[in-house]
C-alpha cells in the first residue's frame, strides 16, 4: 500500500516538473495552463484575496456539513427503525439524490439571505450519501449479534444501542468522507446562485472574465485541496475506527435503489406507499413555503408553478423557452453520459487484461472522484474554451471516474475460481473476459449509470452557467439575474424532474434486462 | 433418568417442555415445514443433545425455546413460563456456532453484555464476570479484543457470556461446529466441567455424534422434511466423564447406535 502511495507521489512530482518545463519552453503552454511556480507566486502575492474567499466557503461548507449530516444520521435511524417511513420518503430521497445542486442555488437565494443559501445547499448535498451509508450500516449487521441481544429480552432499541449504532460507525465515517468534498461543492454552487461577495465560487465567477490562467487554476487547486483534505480526514478516522477487528469494505456511494428494502407489502400497500412517495416532495414544497410566509410572487408553490407553465399568460413563452433550453442541454448530457460510461467500461475491462493498469489508475481515479466538479471549470475553460465541447468534456469527466471505480469494483468481485477455471482449460485472458468477467460485471453498468446520470446533467449545467451561456444552466442564471422568479422555480423543478426521470428510466431498464 | 446429577429432585415440576410444536417458513412462495408436531420434555438439570441431518429443524427448535421464533402451533414452556417472560430475568443463556461477539468490545465487556441488555448494572457483577472468564480458562485475556483471540478462545468467551447470568437453561447451537476435532474434544471436556459446576439444564444442537455421546444424558435424533423427532437414546455413562471415554468400547457402541439411528433418516417418510 505504501509502495503504491510512494509511486503515485513520484508520478505527481514528475508531472509537475514536466508541466513547469513545458510552460518555461513554450509561451502557448504558459498562456493556457500557467505553471506550477506561477500558481505558487499567485498564492503568495494574493493571500489577502484568497484567505477571506477561502474562509467564507469553508465556513459555509462546514456549517452545512454538520447540519446536513445530523439530519442524515437521524433520518437513517428513523428509516431503519420504521421501514415504511423510508418508503414514504423515497420521493424526497430520490429528488435529493438526483437533483443537480446548481439549480437549487437560485431558489435558496430567494428564500434565504446572507450565507444561508450556501449553508443550506451544502447541507442538502451531503444528506443523501451520509443517510444512505448510515442506513446500510445500521441494517447490514451480524444477525447472530441480534439473536444474542434478543435472547436476553432486548428489543429494537437495545439492538440499536448495543449492535447497530456501533456496527454502523465505519459506514457512517465512509459516508462522511464522501460528503466532505460535496459540502464544499454545495457551498460553491450556492455562491453562484446567491451572488455573495466572499467565497471561492464568487471568486471563480469574478475571475472567469479576465484571462489569468494562474488565478483560475489557483482557485481550482485551492478548492480541490480543501475537498481532498476533508475527504482524507474522515477516511483516515474511518480506517482508525474500523481497525483490525473488522475488515469492512464499503461501496462508498449508493443510489436510492441500493438502500430500498424489498418489503413484504401487498399490492395495495405498495401502491399507496408509491403515491405518498410521489406526492410528498410537492407537499413539503408547498407546506414549507406556506409556513415561511414568503410571498407567493417570489416563492410560488407547486400549483402556482404548474399554472404558470400551463395556463398562465406567459405560459406559451415560458414553455417555449424551457423546451429550447432542454433541446440544447439534454443531447449534450446524453452524449457526455454515453461516452463517459463507455470509456469507463472499456478502461475497467482493459484493467482485467492488464491488472497493473488498475493499480496505476485507481489512486488517480479516487483522487479525482473527490475533486469538486467546479474546481475543474478553470482547466476545462483553459483547454476547451467556452463552447459546447466544454459542456461535453465536463460531463465526461464527472461521469468517467465514479463509473470507472464502480465498474472496476464489479470486475474485481469476479470469483477467482471462476476465472481460473477458464485458465485451466487453456483459455486466454480475452476468452476469460468474454465468458466470465463481462457477464459478472454487467449489473454494475446499471449501478454506475444510476450514480452518474444526475452528475452528467450537473456537469453540463455548470458549464452552461459559467462558460457557454446556453441551455438550461444559462436559462436559470439569466432568470435569476432578471428576477424572473416564476421561471427560476419552473426551471429548477423541471431540472430536478428530468434528473429523477433519467434515474428512474435506468432503474426500469435494469429491471427489464434479466 | 440415568446420568441425572445428584441433589436434583426427579419430581421437580416445571421442566423445559415442547408440546406438539409445528413451525413452517416460506421461501420464495414455497413453504418449508421446519417442524411438524414435535414434543419433547427436558428435565431440569439434565443435558440433552439434538442430532440430525441439515434442515431437520434442530436449530429452529432451539430458537423457539429462546423465544427468537414463535411456533405456528403448539406451545413452548420453560419452567412453566413463555420463553419471552423467562428470558427477561436472565435465566436463559445461549451460544451459537458463530461466537457472535461484539468485535469492538473486550472479552470482559462481551461477557458483561447480558447484564447490560437486561438492564442490570454490570458493575455489580464484576466479580461474577471475572470468575466466568477464569472458569473458561481465559484469565489474562479479559481486556483483549475478539480479533486478538484464536477461534477456540472466542468460543470460550461465548460460553462464558452464556453462563454469566447463572442461567437455569443453557441453549447451545453447535457451539464447537467450527473447531477441529482435537480442539472440539478438549472443549467438550471443559464444557462438561463448567456445566457440572453450575446447576443448569442444557439443550445442545450438534452435527457431531462424538460430542452428543460424550456430553448428553439423552440424545434426541431428528429427521428432515418435515422436521420431527424419530428417536431418543439414553446415554448411560457416569459423570464426570474423562477423556478416556473417547477410547472406550462402550462409548463406540453408543456412537454406533446413534449413527445407526441417523442412517434411518430420510428413509422413514
Amino acid at each position: 500500500m505504501t509502495g503504491t502511495h510512494a509511486k503515485t507521489a513520484l508520478w505527481f512530482v514528475v508531472a509537475l516538473l514536466l508541466w513547469e518545463g513545458a510552460a518555461r519552453s513554450s509561451s502557448a503552454v504558459r498562456d493556457t495552463i500557467a505553471s506550477p511556480i506561477s500558481i505558487l507566486v499567485e498564492y503568495w502575492s494574493n493571500t489577502d484575496l484568497y484567505a477571506p474567499h477561502l474562509l467564507a466557503t469553508i465556513r459555509s461548507a462546514a456549517l452545512g456539513f454538520v447540519a446536513g449530516n445530523l439530519v442524515a444520521v437521524a433520518a437513517a435511524i428513523l428509516f431503519g427503525r420504521f421501514p415504511a417511513l423510508e418508503g414514504a420518503f423515497r420521493g424526497v430521497n430520490v429528488a435529493l439524490f438526483a437533483m443537480p445542486p446548481i439549480v437549487v442555488g437560485p431558489v435558496l437565494a430567494i428564500l434565504f439571505s446572507d450565507h444561508l443559501p450556501q449553508i443550506v445547499l451544502a447541507a442538502l448535498v451531503v444528506y443523501f450519501p451520509t443517510m444512505a451509508a448510515t442506513l446500510v450500516g445500521l441494517r447490514d449487521i451480524d444477525p447472530r449479534l441480534v439473536d444474542v441481544v434478543c435472547a436476553y429480552g432486548g428489543g429494537p432499541s437495545a439492538i440499536l444501542r448495543f449492535v447497530r449504532l456501533r456496527s454502523a460507525l465505519p459506514a457512517v465515517l465512509a459516508g462522511l468522507s464522501v460528503a466532505a468534498p460535496l459540502a464544499l461543492l454545495g457551498a460553491m454552487l450556492g455562491e453562484f446562485g446567491s451572488g455573495v461577495r466572499w467565497g471561492l465560487g464568487s471568486f471563480l465567477l469574478g475571475s472567469l472574465g479576465n484571462a489569468n490562467p494562474a488565478r483560475l487554476l489557483g482557485i481550482g487547486f485551492a478548492a480541490t485541496a480543501i475537498a481532498l483534505l476533508g475527504h482524507g480526514v474522515f477516511a483516515w478516522i474511518g480506517r482508525r475506527a474500523v481497525g483490525a477487528a473488522m475488515a469492512v469494505s464499503i461501496a462508498p456511494e449508493r443510489s436510492p435503489d441500493q438502500i430500498a428494502l424489498a418489503g413484504k407489502h401487498s399490492w395495495a400497500q405498495r401502491a399507496a406507499l408509491a403515491a405518498v412517495a410521489l406526492l410528498l416532495p410537492f407537499l413539503l414544497w408547498g407546506l414549507l413555503l406556506r409556513l415561511s410566509h414568503i410571498s407567493p410572487i417570489i416563492a410560488p408553490g407547486p400549483i402556482e408553478t404548474l399554472r404558470y407553465l400551463v395556463s398562465g399568460p406567459e405560459g406559451a413563452d415560458a414553455r417555449h423557452e424551457l423546451l429550447a433550453a432542454l433541446g440544447h442541454t439534454l443531447p449534450l448530457t446524453a452524449a457526455g453520459l454515453a461516452s463517459g460510461m463507455a470509456a469507463a467500461f472499456i478502461a475497467a475491462a482493459l484493467a482485467v487484461l492488464r491488472p497493473g493498469v488498475t493499480k496505476a489508475i485507481l489512486p488517480v481515479a479516487t483522487l479525482l472522484q473527490s475533486t469538486p466538479l467546479v474546481a475543474l471549470v478553470p482547466l476545462v475553460l483553459l483547454l476547451f474554451g467556452r463552447d459546447t465541447a466544454a459542456s461535453v468534456v465536463m460531463a465526461v469527466i464527472v461521469v468517467f471516474f465514479p463509473a470507472y471505480l464502480l465498474l472496476s469494483q464489479g470486475f474485481a468481485l469476479v470469483p477467482r475460481p471462476a476465472r481460473e477455471l477458464v485458465e485451466m482449460y487453456g483459455g486466454k485472458r480475452m476468452k476469460e473476459l468474454r465468458l466470465i468477467s463481462l457477464p459478472y460485471a454487467a449489473p454494475y453498468v446499471f449501478a454506475a449509470a444510476k450514480l452518474v446520470a444526475p452528475r452528467a446533467l450537473l456537469g453540463v449545467m455548470v458549464s452552461e452557467w459559467l462558460l457557454s451561456g446556453k441551455g438550461l444552466g444559462n436559462l436559470l442564471n439569466a432568470s435569476r439575474g432578471s428576477l424572473d422568479y416564476d421561471m427560476v422555480w419552473a426551471g429548477t423543478v423541471t431540472s430536478i424532474l428530468i434528473s429523477v426521470a433519467a434515474y428512474q428510466a435506468v432503474t426500469l431498464l435494469e429491471r427489464l434486462v434479466p | 433418568m440415568t446420568g441425572e446429577r445428584p441433589g436434583r429432585s426427579q419430581r421437580e415440576q416445571g421442566d423445559l417442555s415442547i408440546e406438539d410444536v409445528s413451525k413452517r417458513f416460506s421461501a420464495r412462495g414455497k413453504f418449508i415445514q421446519a417442524l411438524s408436531s414435535v414434543t419433547l420434555t427436558v428435565r431440569r438439570g439434565s443435558f440433552v443433545a439434538i442430532i440430525g441431518p441439515s434442515g431437520c429443524g434442530k436449530s429452529t427448535l432451539l430458537r423457539l425455546v429462546a423465544g427468537l421464533e414463535e411456533p405456528d402451533h403448539g406451545s413452548v414452556l420453560v419452567h412453566n413460563e413463555r420463553p419471552q417472560i423467562f428470558r427477561a430475568r436472565g435465566e436463559l443463556g445461549i451460544a451459537f456456532q458463530d461466537p457472535a461477539l461484539l468485535p469492538w468490545r473486550t472479552v470482559r465487556r462481551n461477557v458483561a453484555l447480558p447484564f447490560e441488555v437486561l438492564g442490570m448494572p454490570a458493575g455489580d457483577y464484576r466479580r461474577r464476570i471475572d470468575d466466568l472468564i477464569e472458569l473458561v480458562g481465559l484469565t489474562g485475556y479479559a481486556d483483549a479484543l475478539p480479533a486478538q483471540l484464536s477461534g477456540g478462545m472466542r468460543q470460550r468467551v461465548a460460553i462464558a457470556r452464556a453462563l454469566v447470568t447463572n442461567p437455569s437453561v443453557l441453549l447451545l447451537d453447535e457451539p464447537f461446529g467450527a473447531l477441529d476435532q482435537i480442539l472440539r474434544r478438549s472443549m467438550n471436556q471443559e464444557l462438561e466441567r463448567i456445566w457440572m459446576a453450575s446447576p443448569t439444564t442444557a439443550l445442545m444442537v450438534t452435527h457431531n455424534i462424538d460430542e452428543a455421546a460424550f456430553l448428553a444424558d439423552q440424545v434426541v435424533v431428528m429427521d428432515a422434511a418435515p422436521g420431527r423427532i424419530i428417536d431418543t437414546i439414553l446415554i448411560p455413562f457416569s459423570r464426570p466423564r474423562s477423556s478416556n471415554l473417547f477410547a472406550a468400547p462402550e462409548f463406540h457402541s453408543v456412537c454406533d447406535r446413534l449413527a445407526a439411528a441417523l442412517e434411518l433418516c430420510g428413509t422413514a417418510s
